[in-house]
């Protein structure tokens, strides 16, 4: 894979929220409603923050495939020819925790069992759990969190 | 305008998308397969992606796996190119919910025109004949008798469930008529548990012409001429030639403004293709195409537009720049499919090109992804170079297209160039003088 300037999502931005907030407390008032290009940003006080609109529902998909080795030879995805490489069975955006700031599902020197899940694949704003193929110590993690990932990428090296 | 836009497609006509955007200043991501990880569009592209094994239905036609690519690479647009999902309308309706630009007409119009029964009733509605046939099945003799004295003998009778030849049967007047229904009806049900079976007229001797339009879905619509694509076998076009050396001007300007009216009635957006049958001064409307088309090049050879850049400007929501009296239509060109078959028996012929050479020259163009080295995969269809050649007249055209068939050296692998240089030496070929069926002819008296 070949990736550069990787737009990052439409994000919040902080600076533009704390001067929300203060306006919001100057003016008194219990909630503030900002919208500018496709994105919008509601403050309100008392309540908790509220979330963002909802993502668009979830489309139709495979279900969750297996993570399998690639048995095919050919290479051109990082290294992913190694035999104990997880490798990805989908193009998507991959995490290792199933929340942000939550724990980590797997780490280096971790025994892992067939079928435990090692990470997800966002693809089409669906989860998809990878699973462990094999019984076995995670030697390395070859991604970090949140990074985009194409298919037979290699994940993880399980010895 | 687009600054990023992913080109859901591989071979030649990805590179050729490539190469638009380039000229454009757009950034191309390249998704593929990891049969293709080697590809020329590959090696070009800004960024790629690998979206599944080789099998298309696991990449080039996994809609999930493209998404997610134009999602991770940031892309604005995507341009599906030519067949895998570029006729299909949950696609192009998927894309733009996912807050992409489909580089294609509205998932309405791909919708309408992929379903031939409405595509053919909309046709009619928008005054374009089609081929004279009973609209409903037949329910006996007497009905059927009466429907082919309207639309006239031979009457090819066709099952209304079916398609693929089974239930056809030519019936050349009243007594074979009599005789062939009951054996249609017998293999349709056979075939399709359904007897319903309906007639039109058979066309002996039909060119296949078809209109190049380009529309910007606010009722500007424009034409690019037309293409004779009638040296076909098996339903897969191997030359194309533009103007057609079987219309007179005042046909071709009846055909052209037929099909450019139908389009602005139906507010079309982007380049599609309108195709006939035409015999004894006569056109059919068979089919549409709402995506661009291999033979697109002969069309922009004479016209000296680019079709991919005016899709993607109109994809961007400009208007169409060009009115018809911007638009000169200049000599003659024709294109030359380079298939990696078998001359003969079009056995596909995968593997590894040795030595490659293309030619040059004025008035010659090359699309194709292959170069020395390169692996022709298995797994796709067999297209590996488009030769086009554009002279000032047809006899230019002809004389230059042998000369650069000579230079054209593809080693390695078959190709369809032997069989290339077979028809352009043929006299009928030459005259201009074939049909749908000439060339399968033509093959069979060569064997």
């Amino acid at each position: 894979m070949r990736i550069g300037g990787r737009r990052p999502p439409p994000a919040p931005d902080a600076e533009l929220i704390r001067r929300l907030a203060e306006l919001l407390a100057e003016t008194g008032l219990s909630e503030l409603e900002y919208e500018s290009d496709g994105y919008r940003i509601r403050v309100a006080r008392e309540t908790a923050l509220t979330p963002l609109p909802p993502a668009p529902p979830a489309l139709q998909q495979p279900p969750p495939s297996e993570a399998t080795p690639r048995s095919e030879a050919t290479s051109g995805a990082n290294g992913a020819d190694h035999p104990g490489a997880v490798t990805a069975p989908m193009v998507g955006v991959a995490y290792l925790a199933s929340q942000p700031g939550t724990a980590p599902f797997v780490q280096v020197g971790d025994t892992v069992s067939e079928g435990q899940t090692l990470l997800v694949i966002e693809a089409m704003k669906v989860m998809n759990q990878i699973r462990s193929p094999r019984g076995g110590r995670i030697a390395r993690i070859m991604i970090a969190d949140a990074e985009p990932v194409e298919y037979g990428a290699a994940l993880m090296l399980i010895e | 305008m687009f600054e990023k836009v992913l080109i859901a497609n591989r071979g030649e006509i990805a590179l050729r998308i490539h190469r638009a955007c380039r000229e454009m200043g757009i950034k191309t991501v390249a998704v593929h397969s990891t049969a293709d990880a080697n590809a020329m569009n590959v090696r070009l592209a800004d960024e790629t992606v690998c979206i599944g094994p080789p099998p298309a239905r696991a990449s080039y036609l996994n809609i999930a796996a493209i998404i997610s690519a134009a999602a991770i690479t940031g892309a604005d647009a995507i341009h599906p190119g030519i067949g895998f999902l570029s006729e299909n309308p949950d696609f192009a309706a998927l894309v733009e919910e996912h807050g992409f630009v489909f580089i294609g007409p509205s998932p309405e119009h791909i919708r309408l025109m992929g379903d031939k029964v409405r595509a053919k009733e909309e046709a009619r509605r928008l005054g374009i004949p089609t081929v004279p046939g009973s609209p409903e099945a037949l329910s006996d003799f007497a009905a059927a008798a009466e429907t082919a004295r309207n639309v006239g003998y031979p009457v090819l009778l066709k099952a209304s469930a079916g398609g693929g030849g089974r239930g056809m049967k030519l019936a050349r007047n009243e007594a074979e008529l009599a005789r062939l229904l009951p054996l249609a009806q017998a293999e349709a049900r056979a075939a399709f548990a359904d007897e319903a079976v309906y007639l039109e007229r058979y066309l002996e001797r039909p060119r296949h012409i078809e209109v190049q339009l380009l529309g910007d879905g606010d009722g500007a619509v424009i034409h690019l001429g037309e293409r004779d694509c009638s040296l076909q076998r098996s339903h897969q076009k191997l030359l194309e030639e533009t103007p057609s050396p079987a219309l007179g001007e005042a046909s071709r300007q009846r055909l052209l403004t037929l099909a450019v009216n139908a389009m602005k009635r139906l507010g079309y957006k982007s380049a599609g293709t309108m195709e006939f049958l035409y015999q004894d001064g006569e056109f059919f409307f068979i089919e549409m195409n709402t995506r661009l088309q291999v033979e697109h090049t002969i069309s922009e050879m004479v016209s000296g537009v680019d079709l991919v850049r005016e899709q993607i400007r109109i994809a961007a929501g400009e208007r169409l720049a060009l009115g018809q009296s911007d638009i000169a239509l200049r000599g003659h060109a024709i294109e030359c499919r380079i298939n990696a078959e078998n001359p003969e028996d079009f056995r596909p012929s995968p593997g590894r090109i040795g030595d490659y050479h293309v030619p040059g020259g004025l008035g010659i163009r090359v699309d194709s992804a292959a170069y020395q080295g390169y692996d022709v995969p298995p797994y796709y269809d067999s297209l590996i170079a488009k030769l086009i050649v554009h002279g000032a007249t047809r006899d230019e055209c002809l004389m230059r297209l042998a000369r650069a068939l000579d230079e054209y050296v593809i080693g390695g692998i078959e190709t369809t160039l032997p069989l290339h240089q077979r028809l352009v030496g043929n006299a009928d070929f030459r005259r201009g003088d074939y049909h749908i069926h000439w060339l399968e002819d033509f093959l069979g008296r060569g064997r």
